[in-house]
């Protein structure tokens, strides 16, 4: 279980950057089974990583904003400031 | 629509602010072959393309553009922040600072500002996707030529992930040729098709 904020934001970083890169290839290739077998696999792990970050660290999608007492969404640090990564 | 997603494609962490390397990267930003005239273009030409697979291929390849102006943008932003007005004018960034300070503006590393111009949707699919292809080349051109002037292993690691993506794009808008040019009249097959534009 990961507890270190940027070593969890990577780990989402890395799924995501796994995911954009087979659907960038499933666009041209639609039916290559073994794709999207490769895609829903850490679609799953993605998704799992996500909830865990936004629990702890607040929300990465404007859809997330879990606390009912705060509007955390719009929270730094933002993606471009260094502590952000 | 579009959504923002609260994090960087790629980390960005960048310990020495450096004007001279921001003079030069921020072409990526506003630049003729830059990261906001990337997502322009192919966010542009989608809605004339006829087929779904090239459709999905420029939506999300124009949307991973606005990620990596985002990246420049970041990339900017660090290297930029807290210089001293004498480290500044040092750098020759002076010229850009009386306008802008340290605001990012998209301009070219020559100081002139983004335009369309740069972009080209001729509304044919088969010009539009030869544009895109020599665009990916031309942007990977732009990061080399940055990596050839920069040292700092913090800059370069970005820099390096976005050239990366240039190669991968290029790979995906061949994949989009080939799509169209299999749905031409197959009896005229390659590139120049005179049944197609009827």
């Amino acid at each position: 279980m990961t507890k270190d904020r940027s070593t969890l934001l990577h780990r989402i970083q890395a799924e995501d950057f796994v995911l954009y890169e087979v659907a960038l290839y499933l666009d041209g290739h639609p039916t290559c089974k073994k794709a999207l077998r490769y895609y829903h696999e850490h679609k799953k792990i993605a998704a799992m990583l996500k909830a865990e970050f936004e629990e702890k660290f607040g929300p990465l999608s404007i859809y997330h904003n879990h606390s009912e007492q705060n509007w955390d969404w719009a929270c730094g640090p933002w993606p471009w400031e260094k502590e952000a990564n | 629509m579009w959504t923002y997603d609260k994090k960087l494609q790629y980390p960005v962490k960048i310990k020495n602010p450096n004007a001279n390397y921001a003079k030069i990267i921020i072409s990526q930003l506003g630049g003729p072959d830059g990261e906001l005239a990337a997502s322009m273009r192919y966010l542009h030409q989608r809605y004339s393309m006829p087929h779904d697979k090239v459709r999905g291929i420029l939506t999300d390849v124009g949307t991973e553009e606005l990620a990596h102006l985002e990246m420049i943008g970041a990339i900017l932003y660090q290297l930029t922040k807290d210089l001293s007005p004498e480290e500044i004018k040092k750098a020759g960034m002076d010229i850009y600072f009386v306008d802008h300070t340290a605001g990012l503006y998209p301009v070219s590393a020559a100081g002139v500002p983004f335009d369309m111009k740069y972009v080209g949707v001729k509304g044919d699919m088969i010009a539009d996707l030869n544009e895109d292809l020599a665009a990916e080349q031309k942007a990977r051109v732009t990061y080399d030529n940055i990596l050839r002037m920069v040292d700092d292993p913090d800059v370069r690691d970005p820099i390096k992930y976005l050239r990366q993506r240039e190669l991968v794009h290029y790979q995906r808008f061949g994949d989009a040729l080939r799509i169209a040019q299999d749905n031409l009249d197959e009896k005229n097959f390659y590139a120049f098709n005179p049944s197609y534009d009827k």
